[in-house]
């Protein structure tokens, strides 16, 4: 199967698109891979510092928070890291499962009251390129006599395990939908001025908008009389956006990618082809 | 408690928003001594581009205790 992709719209963490030349199950295919099947780093396994937390001479913190220490685990775990999709996956690394810098992130936070710590006071210990990109995630709240140190693992995995590896967000998808009114409706004048972009064709009679375009004036046809709807079954508009540990982009190529190694890989298993 | 790091129906990083919501309606109280209207609530999670309303409803239903508790650490 050959597609079409055609950018509507993009950004660094969103992007709109037209895949053409498709069935609707391919399409459900792509939107299921988005969801559930980008690897991205996250954090995994934290280890809490207890006890007593000392800085300089005199001053003692305890190590005690407001929030357990599963909670602040969690919500690091959440946290965007910077995705880098040529590391290793943990079970298939040649440290077999280990834990090592091909497969392997770590971090730490060192954060004395009173204080908010943020993503901000996540370090990476080695590469900074793997900074959290959000620098204001507020992880927990710490008053004048608690200190928190912890230090934490952080590896690749995908959304299927767990919603800390969620890359995609709010993945959807609608068909293309053409929008034929006759050119004597009272408002279409108008239409056509506010979405332009909207317009697809017209001839003495009739005028064809598309959806695809999102703008509130296109509403206004749902109410006229001669309206006729076409639906397109093998063209579909899709939208993502992304937590900011990839790009995009970069996600939308990736899914592409393991949609196809999925296929060949089912095709070689199934005998007598 | 303290505001969730995403949203829990669609998974958007929403705790960064809620920072900057925040800012923004606190801003309005005590520069105006006001509460803000809600096309203001609106716009500014518009602004933020939390067009979701599920990402929404974290945002505005979120009661921050964590505060309360910590005197009695």
């Amino acid at each position: 199967m050959t597609q079409n992709i055609k950018i509507i719209e993009e950004g660094s963490t969103h992007i709109t698109f037209e895949i053409s030349d498709v069935t609707p199950a391919y399409a459900n295919m792509l939107r299921r891979t988005l969801i559930n099947d980008i690897p991205k780093l996250a954090i995994s396994k934290v280890n809490f510092h207890h006890g007593e937390i000392r800085q300089g001479e005199d001053k003692v913190y305890s190590s005690s928070t407001s929030l357990f220490d599963e909670v602040i685990a969690s919500r690091l775990g959440m946290i965007p890291l910077p995705t880098d999709l040529s590391m290793n996956e943990r079970e298939s690394c040649s440290c077999g499962g280990q834990g090592c810098p091909l497969c392997t992130v770590n971090y730490s936070i060192f954060a004395v009251g009173p204080k908010v710590v943020t993503s901000g006071d996540l370090v990476p210990l080695g590469d900074a390129k793997f900074a959290p990109v959000d620098k204001d995630i507020p992880i927990v709240e710490l008053n004048e006599r608690q200190a928190i140190m912890l230090d934490a693992e952080a590896y690749m995995g995908r959304a299927k395990d767990h919603a800390r590896f969620q890359v995609a967000i709010g993945v959807a998808y609608r068909y293309h939908r053409e929008l034929t009114v006759s050119k004597r409706e009272p408002d279409i004048e108008e239409i056509v001025e506010k979405a332009p972009k909207n317009v697809i064709s017209q001839d003495d009679n009739e005028i064809t908008f598309t959806t695809d375009y999102p703008s509130k004036y296109i509403a206004k046809l749902y109410r006229m009389d001669s309206l006729k709807i076409k639906e397109d079954d093998t063209r579909f508009i899709f939208h993502f956006e992304t937590d900011g540990s990839l790009t995009a982009r970069e996600v939308l190529t990736y899914a592409l990618d393991r949609i196809k190694n999925r296929l060949s890989f089912l095709r070689e298993q199934v005998p007598g082809e | 408690m303290i505001i969730p790091i995403r949203c829990f129906s669609c998974g958007r990083v929403i705790a960064s928003d809620y920072v900057k919501f925040k800012a923004q309606i606190d801003g309005i109280r005590t520069k105006e001594g006001r509460d803000p209207t809600p096309e203001e609530i609106s716009k500014t999670l518009d602004d933020l581009n939390v067009t979701r309303y599920c990402c929404r409803r974290m945002i505005l239903s979120n009661a921050e205790l964590l505060q309360e508790i910590m005197p009695f650490d």
